[in-house]
């Protein structure tokens, strides 16, 4: 009887990675569906599409410059989804952080790399964080749902900066108001390249995701916010303090987020403007649900993410299919995931005691 | 002088917050029947997306607005039976669905958008026109205020008081409002708990997806992606600050219509204020509004709890 | 007598647990049988077989003599069969008549509340019962919320009455007048099923059926049996709880609330002028209907819970103003009601449970990180010392059994607890193996000399185990008495909220 237990244990562990794998595979297959649908060529946008990706060594170079502030959100949205915090936030943060990062970097154009670089990261860090502290003193304060904030606060910043860049302070001189963009960041501020189109950023985001993946399960700060993702009530009744918990939590999740679109403004783009940054914070939600709430698995499906949505730009030229389709396809994942996910439960409940 | 311009932009700001009410108003009361079966459905806003996009579509393609809003309700309808698969027979938390919802339909209608445009102008088209009541549209200000809409807009204000007596007065309303209070009181009476909230998460996002048809064909020449914009979400707010009470639902519904209205008027009020920092307004106050509701609302007992015997 | 309702060979798995195993037996017409038995003997698994709400694997149902099938609580409805569930299944906000018309049926698109009124009116007459259509069900005293669910039930013109444990949530006197009412009810034809694990009710009845670990033990004609043959029956041995009450002398107030006021979610008053004292070495019960502001009683002096007015104070110091974090540093140990939301986290395990709280705690940590060796090595001990049975300390909290849940938090609360002691309902739910236990580990508490409350719905156990017993009501304390000057109608008329001359007198 011990063993069976064991076994049944072992296998509906077995069987929940498998449903992630499944969904993945289902979400290939119902783009399929959707590719032929709109009546495109399914094998050679697919061939196309992964041929991009992770085709020759400078596709993965631009598979991995995609992932990197994917694994940021990522790591956003499941430090605070582990803890059960609801925020959703991390689009706005996205562009908070990139708001930071350049109002920092644009204030000191004379500063060498080794200055401006680490204050404007801070500062990309410091925009996220605000973003997700208001939401937490709003939930702390007001007991205002984390959700609506966080929705409320995301349409706040896209108009905030959408009014920076065309008639606000921003607005780059000598343009027309149509481009919506600043000038060009001087050239210390902007993120050392590692090979080609690879920069640094790719190896914070490492760094981010193994000090996260530490933070939760090795500490004790860590425990207080798996704790306050399985019972909040328990960990009031013993005397924790739970709104600090909740503060801290949101704050390194906007910290993240904001990390996400300042390594996008420094790494990649180096002037700001709004459409890069489009899509990045929700594209991190379902990187996190998808990798199973987990670093590792947060990770490895940020870069197979990132490699489509790079290889998708070669499939737009070859097979004339919008690269949207790489949205199209990451919601579909997530709804199979959701589905996986929940019959694998069912299987667990089953097999347990009542 | 003065005075006529200025009656003119008042009628024309109130007339407009009618007119933005309307998806609002019809996406609240189907919401409102779901959220009071204890179904809390925050895919709304990707519901009202997709509703929005089907109209534009099919209408694009077929040139018929009957055809177009019967997409829209089917399309919706489709949304809202995954979103009671997941929610109800599977049990996955009500956020996490409405978040799967929101973000599937953000990308399917984005793609399918671009596949659709991809290679061409994009079709635009003039908006429904009004159906002014004879007699009662003459009357002056009230009459080009209320009386010169769209029929959408009468059948979305009608649709209150019938929403009303349904939850209130009717056998199946009772039971709907006992399932968002404790499922298990009708499953221990031997009424299918499942079935009921099937049928109110269909109904909800039916009528969400009447709404951001509506919003499409209403008052929009072209569709743009996240056309729905936040209304959405605006929806799940004005039943937390009405109290999940089609009244005061309503009356939270033309709060945030009269902001965007304000909004889209400010030239012609002569605002000094970016009308980017406008179009934010009705976002900032409706967590104000989540904040003074504080205390005041109280949501159905067993809302957003996927129910199991036990 | 006719046979009304005949369960032959019923079933029942849920996982490797066996809930029932192969149970036969027959519900006469005109009878009260009783079905009695400790927790998880199966008697509420069986009951959910009769009333359609549980599956059985395998056995038959008939119905006067007719073999039937109850796929739905709806089917056996059809067949006149009510059940009252031991959690009641009312909708709060909603009026009496709105709860008696939900699942009542009916014709037509609307409601018909003009007959529906009518017939409420004629039932409530019939058993004597005053209660306003119009009164919103969460309002109402418990007891008379227990009514509308019996109402409701009756509402629908049933003929086999199943009833899961009715009279937990009541006073002696109300389930007195239970009784009378299914004696009425007897009397009209019907057949009543009534689960129970009080004998005073058990004795009431026609047949007893006893269950233990999902097996019919025996079935008997209740007149033909006695008290003492039935629990040896219910727990297979002979048992009689005798505990050792030491009677030191109590020392110094290691509790006292003084005029406590406290309002609830809705703003209500649940806490009205509340006050009370705990000394060391004493042991004081908290009798009263469940819902009269125990719950928030025991949040309140863990400081979860906000104070409008009044003191509080530990071990001599003021805590009104102080954190549950303080509370817990003074040496308070609290043993909430529900014990997965409020006292365990149920996806953890057992270790980081018994550390829970602590984990910041210099012990269990090495730098920002846990200590994992220490913590284990501390939940080992622990368990060994609170008999916690498991496979180790890295096994899941939500996979053990109550009993063994339970110890898990008098693991973690006695053993960091120094001088006050909060016990609410500590043993809901357990069987009498770690019922014994529980309170065996309170007394010894009790003699090295912390003070404790405790509060339980068992007033008999109350009676046994305490020093002194403080009766609440409406949020406030209506009399402290006495075991031994006492008795359970006292205590019940106590608990109904009626002032008893010289209750207000407190042990010297």
């Amino acid at each position: 009887m011990h063993i069976k237990l064991e076994q049944r244990h072992a296998s509906s562990l077995l069987w929940q990675g498998m449903s992630y794998g499944l969904a993945i595979m289902a979400g290939f297959a119902a783009t399929a569906v959707l590719l032929k649908l709109s009546s495109a060529d399914v094998s050679t946008a697919f061939a196309a599409l992964l041929r991009g990706a992770f085709g020759s060594q400078r596709a993965i170079l631009r598979t991995l410059v995609d992932a990197t502030p994917l694994i940021f959100t990522g790591l956003a949205a499941l430090v605070v989804f582990r803890a059960r915090i609801w925020s959703i936030g991390q689009e706005g943060q996205v562009y908070a952080g990139a708001m930071g990062a350049y109002w920092v970097a644009s204030s000191l154009p004379d500063a060498p790399l080794l200055v401006v670089g680490p204050l404007a990261i801070a500062g990309a860090m410091l925009g996220g964080a605000t973003m997700s502290g208001i939401a937490a003193v709003l939930r702390n304060r007001y007991e205002v749902n984390e959700i609506f904030s966080t929705v409320m606060l995301n349409y706040i910043v896209v108009y905030l900066l959408s009014w920076l860049l065309s008639g606000g302070p921003w607005t780059e001189a000598g343009t027309t108001v149509a481009y919506h963009q600043t000038p060009l960041l001087a050239q210390p501020a902007w993120l050392p390249q590692l090979s080609g189109p690879l920069h640094a950023g790719i190896l914070f985001a490492i760094a981010a995701a193994i000090s996260v993946h530490l933070l939760l399960e090795r500490t004790s700060s860590g425990y207080d916010m798996r704790a306050l993702g399985a019972n909040q009530t328990a960990l009031r009744f013993m005397g924790m303090d739970v709104p600090r918990i909740v503060l801290v939590t949101m704050l390194l999740s906007g910290a993240l987020a904001g990390l996400a679109g300042g390594v996008e403004l420094l790494g990649v783009q180096h002037r700001l403007k709004a459409d890069y940054l489009f899509g990045l914070g929700y594209g991190g939600i379902i990187v996190a649900m998808v990798g199973g709430l987990r670093p590792a698995g947060t990770v490895a499906v940020a870069i197979l993410f990132g490699g489509l949505s790079s290889g998708a730009v070669d499939m737009r030229i070859q097979s004339g299919v919008p690269d949207s389709l790489i949205q199209a396809m990451q919601g579909t994942i997530l709804l199979f995931v959701l589905c996986g996910t929940a019959l694998a439960r069912y299987r667990l409940t089953w097999s347990s005691a009542k | 002088m003065s005075g006529l311009f200025q009656q003119a932009i008042l009628v024309s700001l109130l007339a407009a917050t009618i007119r933005i009410a309307t998806p609002l108003l019809l996406s609240a009361m189907g919401e409102l029947v779901t959220q009071r079966a204890g179904i809390w459905n925050v895919g709304v806003e990707g519901t009202m997306l997709t509703g929005a996009f089907m109209a534009y579509i099919v209408y694009a393609v077929t040139g018929d607005h009957a055809t177009a809003f019967a997409a829209a309700v089917a399309a919706a309808m489709v949304l809202g039976v995954i979103t009671a698969f997941l929610s109800v027979t599977l049990r996955v938390d009500h956020f996490i669905t409405g978040l799967g919802i929101n973000l599937l339909a953000s990308g399917l209608t984005l793609f399918w958008f671009r596949s659709f445009v991809k290679g061409k102008a994009q079709p635009t088209f003039d908006s429904i026109g009004t159906v002014p009541v004879s007699y009662l549209s003459d009357i002056p200000v009230v009459g080009p205020v209320l009386f010169d809409q769209r029929l959408l807009t009468y059948a979305a204000f009608a649709l209150v008081p019938v929403v009303w007596a349904f939850l209130y007065r009717t056998r199946t309303g009772l039971e709907l409002r006992a399932l968002g209070e404790n499922p298990a009181a009708l499953d221990t009476m031997g009424l299918n708990v499942a079935a009921r909230q099937y049928a109110a998460t269909v109904f909800g996002s039916a009528m969400t997806g009447l709404g951001g048809a509506f919003l499409m064909l209403g008052f929009s020449d072209r569709f743009v992606p996240e056309l729905s914009a936040g209304r959405g979400w605006l929806v799940v707010v004005a039943l937390i600050a009405g109290n999940w009470h089609p009244l005061r639902v309503t009356l939270a519904v033309l709060a945030f219509s009269f902001l965007e209205s304000v909004a889209t008027h400010s030239q012609a009020i002569g605002a000094a204020v970016p009308y980017q920092l406008l179009l934010a307004l009705p976002y900032v106050i409706s967590i104000a509004i989540i904040v003074m509701a504080k205390g005041k609302s109280r949501q159905p007992a067993a809302l957003g709890e996927s129910y199991a015997r036990s | 007598m006719t046979v009304a309702l005949q369960a032959s060979g019923l079933s029942k798995r849920y996982g490797d647990v066996v809930a029932l195993d192969g149970v036969s037996l027959e519900i006469h017409a005109g009878e009260i049988h009783c079905l009695f038995g400790e927790n998880g003997a199966g008697k509420s698994t069986l009951s959910g077989c009769l009333y359609g709400y549980v599956e059985p694997d395998g056995g038959e149902l008939a119905i006067d003599g007719k073999p039937v099938k109850l796929r739905s609580p709806a089917e056996a409805l059809r067949f006149g069969i009510g059940m009252i569930h031991q959690h009641f299944k009312l909708v709060g906000r909603l009026s009496v008549i709105e709860n008696v018309l939900v699942g009542a049926g009916g014709r037509g698109l609307f409601l018909d509340t003009k007959t529906a009124r009518r017939r409420l009116a004629a039932l409530c007459s019939d058993y004597g019962i005053e209660l306003s259509p119009d009164a919103i069900v969460e309002e109402l005293p418990v007891g008379l919320q227990q009514w509308v669910e019996i109402i409701k039930v009756l509402f629908l013109g049933v003929r086999i009455l199943i009833l899961d444990e009715p009279t937990a949530v009541l006073t002696p006197q109300e389930s007195d007048r239970l009784m009378g009412a299914l004696e009425r009810m007897r009397g009209a034809g019907m057949a009543i099923v009534l689960i129970s694990h009080k004998l005073r009710e058990v004795m009431r009845s026609d047949r007893v059926t006893v269950l233990r670990a999902g097996k019919l033990v025996a079935s008997l004609r209740t007149a033909e049996t006695s008290p003492e043959e039935l629990s040896v029956l219910m727990v297979g041995r002979k048992v009689s709880p005798s505990y050792n009450q030491g009677r030191e002398l109590p020392g110094e107030i290691v509790l006292d609330l003084n005029d406590v006021y406290v309002n609830g979610e809705r703003g209500h008053r649940v806490l009205d002028g509340l006050s009370i004292q705990v000394r060391s070495h004493e042991i004081v019960g908290l009798a009263g209907v469940a819902g009269n502001g125990q719950r928030e009683l025991f949040e309140t002096i863990m400081r979860v819970r906000p104070l409008e007015a009044g003191r509080i104070s530990i071990d001599g110091k003021d805590v009104t103003a102080s954190s549950t974090r303080d509370v817990i540093d003074l040496g308070v140990g609290h043993i909430p009601d529900d014990r997965y939301l409020q006292g365990l986290i149920g996806s953890f395990t057992i270790a980081d449970n018994i550390v829970l709280g602590r984990h910041h705690d210099c012990a269990f940590r090495k730098g920002p990180f846990l200590d994992r060796k220490a913590i284990s090595s501390f939940a080992t001990d622990r368990m060994s010392e609170y008999r916690v049975a498991a496979r180790d300390s890295a096994a899941r909290v939500d996979r053990l059994s109550g009993g063994n849940a339970q110890k898990v938090i008098l693991a973690r609360e006695l053993q960091r607890s120094t001088s006050l002691l909060l016990a609410n309902q500590p043993t809901r739910g357990l069987d009498l193996g770690v019922i014994d236990y529980v309170y065996r580990q309170l007394l010894a508490k009790k003699a090295e000399g912390f003070g404790i409350l405790l509060a339980s719905e068992e007033l008999d156990d109350l009676m046994t185990l305490c020093d002194r017993i403080a009766v609440i009501h409406r949020g406030k304390i209506v009399g402290v008495v006495e075991p031994a000057a006492t008795t359970p109608q006292h205590l019940g008329l106590m608990m109904a909220g009626q002032a008893i001359p010289g209750g207000e007198a407190r042990a010297h």
